[in-house]
């Protein structure tokens, strides 16, 4: 079921209650800003699809780095074109929630790593992932030589079958040894 | 989001402006308003004994004065403030006596400086205890960066800018982290006779930092020796002049030194804080040379009369407030002008050109610096307290002005911090030192309530040690509140309490 109408029914709001971790508040807020998106058209339709463009005009991804992969993770457009309906957006929020658990978290994390979707971190991955770090800028990357030093030591530290990349479950094992992971892979509207 | 160093100066500057705030309080509740009724009333002074050269004290400027004297004096705390609330020699000695109520001045005083340590070393240790300020901290720890890489974004970010600054953070970070792990593999990487080189280079630069630390003090003993002498601003200020050069010069030294021994980042900042050894070491000396002075170690004979040097030093314990005085406003001069005629340029240049700044380098907040020169001030307050009871004011306001000027700074100028920062153990360094300065300023207290006051001025004026009015006024008490006191510190009353406790 899917939804686009001024007003969210009661009983959709309390099954979106169910399958997210968001709270009631938190989904009618999303609701609200979602349909700001719309169209005056658009408003009307059930199963609206806003595009990736759209989305990123929100305060809260529009600087973000991995902005693009963020949408791109959470769509469920056949086109993989990041463009999101409004139960991919409470997905999105959902998984960015406070409530969210640790392995909701870093099994997302992983996938907006991996540029190339192909399920595991390889040296392409490692290096845009630390290029969105530190800034898409020339004067804000790391040298060659840095960025590999960086590199072999990432690949030291996490990858414990030393098949060159990082898979999910050695991803999940240093995310794991970090304290504050959960509170900062946070977006709040 | 410029790291937890910078998160605990602020702290610290906030916790040393209530301390300063409450101890004016006060200092100003038992001592400065009972004076200032007293000086209403006009009660009779307390009987004069004693030889009639110490007690001339005369320090109010004769004839016309030129305006721009008001500047001078306001600076060095001379001629029209020298006999005011500001210091020792304005107190009186009389006991403020009603038929129902009597106050005694002297002795309140007395007390309140001692409740008045008291109570800052008991606030330090709860700030101690309280503080525990727990961040994640830099340094070679394993999984360090990949724990960076995978867990170092912050999705709470909101704006360009601050998006900007988190990635310029990172950026730093992993460089430094790559430095210095290039630096180790370096260092472990050489052959016996670099080693041996290395060695030697260090130990000769070793001697160099100490040579110039000795310089350091000798110029400082031979400015305070010198400016005792002869009037003029620049020479009065010529000890704070020297002290504050000495702070500043000496660490840029030894970090010049540490750069060229090749020494890790982590080194670098133990020194920057070994450089506070060299500031209470510079204070202790300016005291020592001073005293030296009042006491006469060089031309023994002017001491004879009154046990003081009283033909230069009339009213010793007004000078020492006014040394204090001095150092306590040269500091803020200094930093207001570090900020106005250094910082602001810097920023200026920033702007124009990238290529002009990433010579010059952009500012950096150094944490561990910073936090020196806020104890380094503590101490002179705690040191001048007994002698300028309005100190911890103008104390207050100075670290208030230091608080928005260095919040101006940061946002505007500086950089994130380089160095990451060892927070939590460096909380407890700092808190030492802290302990460090108070209990030298305790020391220089216990001296000089112990040697002989100034006759000419101030509330302890026919005593011949301060201590001494404790046992006069307990012997103007009430025979039965002697009694009292005499059981509760008697042996038959403490031991059971010591024991139920």
């Amino acid at each position: 079921m899917g939804t686009t109408a001024s007003q969210l029914g009661k009983d959709l709001l309390s099954e979106y209650q169910e399958l997210t971790f968001l709270t009631k508040q938190e989904i009618l807020l999303a609701h609200k800003r979602f349909t700001e998106l719309l169209t005056k058209d658009e408003k009307d339709l059930p199963n609206v699809r806003v595009p990736m463009e759209k989305i990123l005009t929100l305060p809260e991804l529009k600087s973000n780095p991995f902005r693009t992969r963020i949408c791109q993770v959470f769509s469920t457009s056949i086109v993989k074109d990041g463009s999101l309906t409004f139960e991919d957006f409470l997905d999105l929020l959902s998984a960015f929630s406070d409530s969210a658990t640790l392995e909701i978290k870093s099994h997302y994390a992983f996938r907006i790593f991996d540029f190339d979707d192909d399920g595991t971190l390889d040296c392409g991955d490692l290096e845009k992932l630390v290029n969105c770090l530190t800034g898409e800028t020339e004067d804000t990357r790391l040298t060659p030589e840095e960025m590999r030093q960086l590199i072999h030591n990432i690949l030291d530290e996490s990858d414990i079958d030393k098949d060159g990349t990082v898979n999910l479950s050695e991803f999940q094992h240093v995310i794991s040894r970090s304290p504050d992971f959960v509170s900062s892979f946070k977006i709040v509207l | 989001n410029f790291g937890g160093g910078v998160q605990s100066y602020f702290l610290l500057l906030r916790f040393l402006v209530l301390l300063n705030l409450v101890s004016f309080l006060l200092i100003a509740g038992f001592v400065v308003i009972p004076s200032i009724v007293l000086r209403a009333v006009h009660s009779s002074p307390a009987n004069h004994t004693g030889p009639e050269e110490c007690m001339k004290y005369d320090p109010n400027p004769q004839g016309l004065v030129a305006f721009y004297n008001y500047v001078l004096d306001f600076l060095s705390g001379m001629g029209f403030m020298e006999y005011s609330y500001l210091f020792y020699g304005y107190y009186s000695n009389t006991l403020v006596g009603d038929r129902n109520f009597s106050y005694n001045i002297p002795l309140a005083y007395l007390f309140t400086v001692v409740f008045y340590f008291a109570f800052c070393l008991i606030c330090i240790m709860a700030m101690g205890t309280a503080a525990r300020i727990a961040v994640a901290t830099g340094g070679s720890a394993a999984g360090n960066y990949s724990m960076i890489v995978f867990t170092g974004w912050d999705y709470g970010c909101l704006g360009d800018r601050a998006t900007k600054l988190k990635q310029k953070n990172i950026h730093y970070r992993l460089q430094v982290d790559l430095e210095e792990q290039l630096m180790k593999e370096r260092a472990a990487s050489l052959t016996l006779s670099q080693k041996v080189v290395l060695y030697t280079l260090r130990i000769f630069l070793g001697f160099v930092a100490l040579g110039l630390i000795g310089a350091a003090c000798f110029s400082i003993f031979e400015a305070t020796v010198f400016s005792q002498g002869i009037l003029g601003l620049i020479l009065e200020y010529l000890p704070s002049i020297v002290i504050t050069a000495g702070n500043f010069l000496v660490p840029l030294l030894c970090e010049q030194i540490a750069l060229v021994e090749r020494y890790r980042p982590s080194t670098t900042v133990i020194l920057a804080l070994l450089s506070v050894f060299l500031r209470l070491v510079s204070l202790g000396v300016l005291l020592f040379t001073l005293w030296g002075q009042i006491k006469c170690q060089v031309d023994l004979e002017k001491c004879d009369l009154c046990q003081y040097n009283h033909e230069e030093y009339p009213c010793w314990e007004t000078r020492v407030g006014q040394e204090m005085y001095k150092l306590t406003l040269f500091d803020l001069i200094v930093t207001i002008g570090a900020l106005v005629l250094v910082e602001f340029p810097r920023m200026l240049v920033d702007n124009w050109s990238n290529k002009v700044a990433r010579w010059v380098g952009r500012q950096e907040f150094v944490v561990s610096a910073n936090v020196l020169n806020l104890v380094d001030g503590q101490t002179v307050v705690w040191t001048g307290a007994l002698f300028c009871p309005l100190l911890p004011l103008i104390n207050t306001a100075k670290f208030v002005i230091l608080f928005y000027c260095k919040k101006v700074t940061l946002f505007a100028n500086c950089r994130p911090a380089l160095k990451t920062f060892r927070s939590t153990t460096s909380n407890f360094f700092f808190l030492m030192v802290l302990l460090f300065g108070w209990a030298m300023a305790t020391l220089v207290m216990i001296y000089s309530v112990a040697i002989h006051p100034s006759m000419g001025c101030g509330p302890f004026r026919f005593f011949p040690y301060m201590w001494a009015i404790v046992p006069m006024s307990f012997y103007r008490l009430s025979e039965v509140t002697q009694d009292f006191l005499f059981f509760v510190g008697s042996q038959a009353f403490s031991v059971p309490l010591f024991a139920l406790s």
